[in-house]
């Protein structure tokens, strides 16, 4: 019924939530790649341009669908001081774990492409946050209130 | 009196049904066919297996490995552990259809012996099974679709674990 109308509002929304995250992410990893050196900075900056490239997506995919892109911030407040390349890799994780939520708002509309891009996003941020982390997670992005509580496994 | 009414048209609803069903979907075959379980229950069902395989190759592996080796691979085994029991979970098996097995099948053949070998093995498998979940998603009503791309996502990032356990 809606399809005429072109995309919904809960679309656009979702789109936005996932940018903004993205805008979010980008200024973090600036952050966190000063207090890198070696391995950890080149790690910092191949992240930092892969979530550059996926907002240029994101923002290509809302004007293909007649919204305007949210602008990043000025300036963000960061969840955690960053002293250390620790702190550093923990704010790496926490930008990837607040990516990968705003994605699987994006794997929650029902149209297809959309779907499976944010799919894919999700995979990408797991990816990175399971480096950062240094080990992976059985459920990237969803919430523990979101799964059934084990019974007798 | 009231209730006369009432019953004739619950009994014409009866018998306009499966009439209804013939020439909507043309075939004799219709009345004959069970009701079909909704759509997400064969997609978990097929999540299901896959994850059963999953289980079965992880423990193939680490039956025949090092110590060091199963050190790595037991947390990605534990994840694929944990998937299955959210899957199980949704699933609602409607009355009437048989039991899903609850056990994992047995172990899968032409499963590697050589470390290298067997890490590459686990790898594909894992490439092979995110990718396979990224392909179901269409079909899914949203809130599996974000369990699936989730389990998808976990199972992507199993394998740059299993690529830097072979280099070392």
């Amino acid at each position: 019924m809606s399809g005429r109308t072109g995309p919904g509002p809960v679309t656009i929304a979702a789109l936005q939530a996932a940018l903004a995250a993205e805008h979010a992410a980008i200024y973090g990893y600036g952050v966190a790649g000063a207090y890198l050196t070696g391995t950890g900075r080149a790690t910092a900056t191949s992240d930092w341009l892969a979530h550059q490239v996926t907002r240029d997506t994101l923002e290509a995919m809302l004007r293909a669908r007649g919204a305007k892109p949210v602008a990043a911030a000025a300036g963000y407040q960061l969840p955690a001081a960053v002293r250390t390349p620790a702190e550093a890799a923990q704010l790496a994780v926490i930008l990837e774990d607040r990516v990968a939520v705003a994605y699987l708002g994006l794997v929650a509309l029902s149209e297809a492409s959309i779907r499976r891009f944010g799919a894919e996003q999700l995979q990408a941020s797991a990816v990175r946050a399971a480096a950062w982390r240094g080990s992976t997670v059985a459920f990237p992005g969803l919430p523990a209130s979101l799964l059934a509580a084990p019974r007798h496994v | 009196m009231a209730v006369h009414p009432t019953r004739r048209v619950v009994l014409a609803a009866a018998v306009t049904l499966p009439l209804a069903a013939v020439s909507g979907c043309g075939g004799a075959n219709v009345l004959a066919s069970p009701p079909r379980p909704a759509a997400d229950v064969g997609l978990l069902r097929s999540a299901i297996a896959a994850e059963q395989l999953m289980i079965a190759r992880y423990g193939a592996v680490i039956g025949g490995t090092t110590a060091a080796m199963s050190s790595t691979l037991a947390p990605l085994l534990a994840e694929h552990r944990a998937h299955l029991v959210q899957l199980r979970s949704r699933l609602v098996v409607p009355a009437g259809s048989p039991t899903p097995s609850q056990r994992a099948p047995a172990a899968p053949a032409g499963v590697p012996s050589a470390p290298g070998a067997a890490l590459a093995y686990l790898r594909d498998a894992e490439r092979a099974a995110a990718s396979a979940l990224l392909g179901r998603l269409p079909h899914a009503p949203a809130s599996l679709a974000q369990l699936l791309a989730s389990i998808s996502a976990s199972e992507a990032s199993h394998v740059p674990v299993l690529d830097r356990a072979a280099a070392r």
